[in-house]
């Protein structure tokens, strides 16, 4: 869902697709059309001319899905789209107690919302991708005839002795919990149902192949450890320099930084944690926005509010391998704004706001706008 | 008079629903009983239809009635969906029913009741998606999704909004409803096992499954889930919530994470409030039966698990150390190993296999016993004279999360860089 704002456009592969009218003919580079067989949608990601990624955890895949939605917002209208729950489930024709909102994203060249929606809640469930305007429009985006691509992730672990006989189906999944774009990799991170591992892999795009890239260790100094295999909640990609950098923020709430170029087949990455996040701080999803000329990093979590960390310092803060003496958030600069509550989405709008989906006290959710702080 | 006819018609669909037959001649004969007395019965008709005699369970909205050339009208019409939806709309009008609705009976809705959706907070939300077309002499709404059981669906005919010089001002909107009961109840689904089964649970534990009888809807599950403690207040934050909960495709089982960062050593929320455990204490796993299966139906009951919690378990497992009881040669007899303390479930179930004396592997049914510690293997072929060897996976977990030769937390001063671990373990046994 997150995307580095001064991403490089790639104009030279433009799409030449207005909103309304379907990429049948010219299909970018390494996408083909056809329909995508999405059997779940969660995280959401846009890349570079419209294109969205989309990661299907029951099949274990990212799509890379041409949304013809390519062009330029020249708006700053703000959302606020009331009980947006209720609504998509009147659009899809069911309660809303149906509906899962499982990810939002924003197109930054149109400043349109995606919603990744599961119609139903059990193992029928349908994905639906649905389509937001400032102007409260919904709309589901069709998946037909569509130009797309799909990076299937490599197999689980060999399923050893339950191929065979009556337990020939395995239970074994590895949900996808993030995907982030940047300088044409898919970043994606996984958890699986079973082993409590970690894997992160960085996926080129366009897919070359369908190896599903590589699958790394990632290492944190931490508190006189080494700590191993711990899962990635959610991370955001950013360019520091000239280097692409993702930061993750983990299960176990240290915030780690970490090269995207160290994710090489075989490699033993090691990140810097440069801040701890405390107790009862389930990070949810991240942002990363410039203010008066300073870089920060909004990090939504479950009941607090939202964090908002200057990151300008992390290249000088040294990594966070000594054992907590009390201070918290070690070397950079947070503060706590604690008006944003029920933020259970979050994703940067355009250069001065937020869009969010928020649970209201009446237990509504809306999608909405918010000035960065 | 307006040459529309009023007519509220409601096409209950029943424990017949499946059947194509019955369904139809249902939805016939409600549509026939639909026209207050004293109104022509000549001008339009708004139903609910089967669509495909193979799908039983599709429904369309057709109009019918309406004059050749509003049809032609409409025919030739350029509408967005926005614009079809002021002529003809379907709309959700209630929340699922709790119970099943009983036997099918036709049940012609009050005009009251139908309306009552025609209020301001329906009319702001958009109507179904769904296909509009002019088939024969019938207009007709395909919803693009399948109706969803237990919900109750009012279409609605705005005679008003026909283009012109068709459009009828002053025209009652034509109601027809459609519910679509539930599947006839089952047996409650409940919860069949959770793991690990011990009484007695290490202080570092890192996760359960909760097996279930069939398959469950997911979203918002820790809404359901409390570990109390023995003076049976809730243990707060004990799980990692996380938004992609971890179902197995079926969803018959869920992986329900502690927290770990409540378990690890040194992290700052084990360091601020502490592991969600006292060792030497009892605690109870609650499942709520409020909890709905897949089919929208409670639990058939609360589930509980109690358990002692022991001493932080940071020992990593040691095939070298597990008990073999090799089976004799020319029987079906179980292999049986004990493995010295319980494993994670899924994994001793998955990451353990036999090879024959040829190095092929043997095919057959691993099994677990002794709460997790003994691990079990019935050949489906018998037992030749010979070396069998036991691979065994490295990333096989204790109820800890530690791997073979891996804790879960490293201290730094034991391993200053990554461990260069093989993918398996192998130990040998003699069949005789």
């Amino acid at each position: 869902m997150k995307m580095l704002p001064a991403l490089p456009r790639f104009a030279a592969v433009a799409l030449a697709l207005g909103l309304l009218v379907r990429p049948v003919a010219a299909a970018p580079a390494g996408l083909t059309v056809g329909t995508p067989a999405l059997k779940s949608i969660g995280p959401l990601a846009f890349g570079p001319d419209g294109i969205l990624f989309a990661a299907d955890t029951k099949s274990a895949a990212i799509f890379a899905i041409a949304t013809g939605d390519a062009t330029s917002a020249n708006s700053t209208q703000p959302f606020k789209i009331e009980a947006v729950n209720e609504k998509v489930a009147a659009l899809l024709g069911t309660a809303p107690d149906q509906i899962l909102i499982t990810d939002l994203a924003v197109n930054p060249a149109s400043r349109l919302a995606y919603l990744a929606v599961s119609r139903g809640r059990g193992p029928d469930a349908v994905p639906v991708l649905v389509r937001a305007k400032a102007d409260g429009k919904l709309e589901v985006v069709s998946l037909d005839k569509v130009a797309f691509a799909k990076a299937q992730l490599p197999d689980p672990p060999a399923d050893r002795t339950a191929g065979e006989g009556k337990r020939a189906s395995n239970p074994r999944l590895e949900s996808i919990t993030d995907i982030a774009y940047l300088d044409g990799r898919v970043v994606v991170a996984g958890l699986s149902n079973e082993e409590f591992s970690s894997t992160l892999r960085a996926v080129p795009f366009p897919f070359q192949s369908v190896n599903g890239g590589t699958t790394v260790e990632i290492y944190h100094g931490a508190h006189g450890k080494f700590e191993t295999r711990a899962p990635v909640r959610t991370f955001v990609a950013r360019k520091v320099g000239n280097e692409s950098q993702l930061l993750a923020a983990y299960t176990c709430t240290p915030l780690v930084e970490f090269a995207l170029n160290e994710i090489t087949p075989g490699a033993k990455v090691k990140g810097r944690t440069i801040a701890e996040l405390g107790a009862g701080n389930r990070p949810i999803d991240m942002i990363v926005y410039q203010k008066d000329g300073k870089e920060f990093l909004l990090l939504a979590n479950s009941a607090r509010g939202v964090m908002k960390i200057g990151t300008d310092a992390s290249a000088k803060t040294s990594s966070i391998e000594s054992h907590i003496n009390g201070t918290k958030h070690d070397g950079l600069t947070v503060e706590t704004i604690a008006d944003w509550k029920g933020i259970e989405q979050l994703e940067r709008l355009d250069a001065t706001s937020a869009l969010v989906v928020r649970k209201t006290a009446a237990g509504a959710l809306n999608l909405e706008s918010m000035a960065l702080p | 008079m307006s040459p529309f006819v009023r007519a509220v018609a409601l096409v209950l669909l029943g424990a017949d629903f499946f059947s194509p037959v019955a369904t139809r001649a249902a939805a016939d004969a409600s549509t026939r009983t639909t026209a207050p007395a004293g109104v022509s019965e000549s001008a339009v008709t708004l139903r609910w239809a089967p669509s495909a005699p193979e799908n039983s369970t599709a429904r369309v909205v057709e109009i019918t009635g309406l004059p050749a050339a509003a049809l032609h009208a409409l025919r030739i019409a350029d509408w967005s969906d926005e614009r079809w939806a002021e002529l003809l709309a379907v709309r959700v009008t209630q929340a699922p029913t709790p119970t099943p609705t009983p036997a099918p009976t036709s049940t012609p809705a009050t005009a009251e009741t139908a309306t009552s959706s025609q209020g301001s907070p329906a009319d702001a939300l958009p109507a179904m998606l769904g296909r509009y077309r002019v088939e024969g002499a019938a207009v007709c709404f395909e919803p693009r999704y399948a109706l969803t059981a237990g919900l109750r669906y009012v279409a609605t005919f705005h005679a008003a909004k026909l283009p012109a010089p068709f459009a009828a001002p002053r025209a009652t909107p034509l109601m027809a409803a459609c519910e679509v009961p539930l599947a006839p109840a089952g047996p409650p689904t409940r919860v069949s096992a959770i793991y690990p089964s011990a009484d007695a649970l290490p202080e570092n534990l890192l996760k359960f499954y909760l097996h279930f009888s069939a398959p469950m809807s997911g979203g918002h599950i820790y809404d359901r889930i409390r570990l109390l403690d023995d003076a049976g207040r809730p243990v707060e934050l004990p799980f990692l919530e996380l938004d992609e909960e971890l179902w197995d495709p079926a969803m018959t089982r869920l992986t329900l994470l502690l927290d770990p960062g409540r378990i690890k050593r040194g992290v700052r929320p084990l360091e601020e409030i502490g592991s969600p455990f006292v060792v030497g204490r009892r605690y109870t796993l609650v499942l709520d039966r409020a909890w709905r299966d897949a089919t929208g139906q409670p639990l058939a009951a609360d589930a509980e698990k109690n358990f002692l919690v022991t001493p932080a378990d940071r020992t990593p497992p040691d095939p070298a150390r597990w008990k073999i009881n090799a089976p004799a040669a020319g029987t079906l007899a179980p292999l049986v190993v004990a493995l010295g303390k319980p494993l994670d479930h899924a994994l001793a179930l998955r990451l353990i296999r036999v090879t024959d004396p040829a190095g092929r592997a043997t095919p057959g049914e691993p099994s677990l016993a002794a709460h997790e510690s003994e691990w079990r293997f019935t050949p489906a072929v018998r037992w030749t004279p010979g070396l069998y060897r036991l691979l065994i996976a490295t990333t096989i977990e204790d109820l800890a999360g530690n791997n073979i030769g891996k804790p879960f937390d490293v201290e730094l001063t034991e391993r200053p860089d990554a461990p260069a671990t093989a993918t398996s373990v192998a130990i040998s046994f003699s069949v005789r």
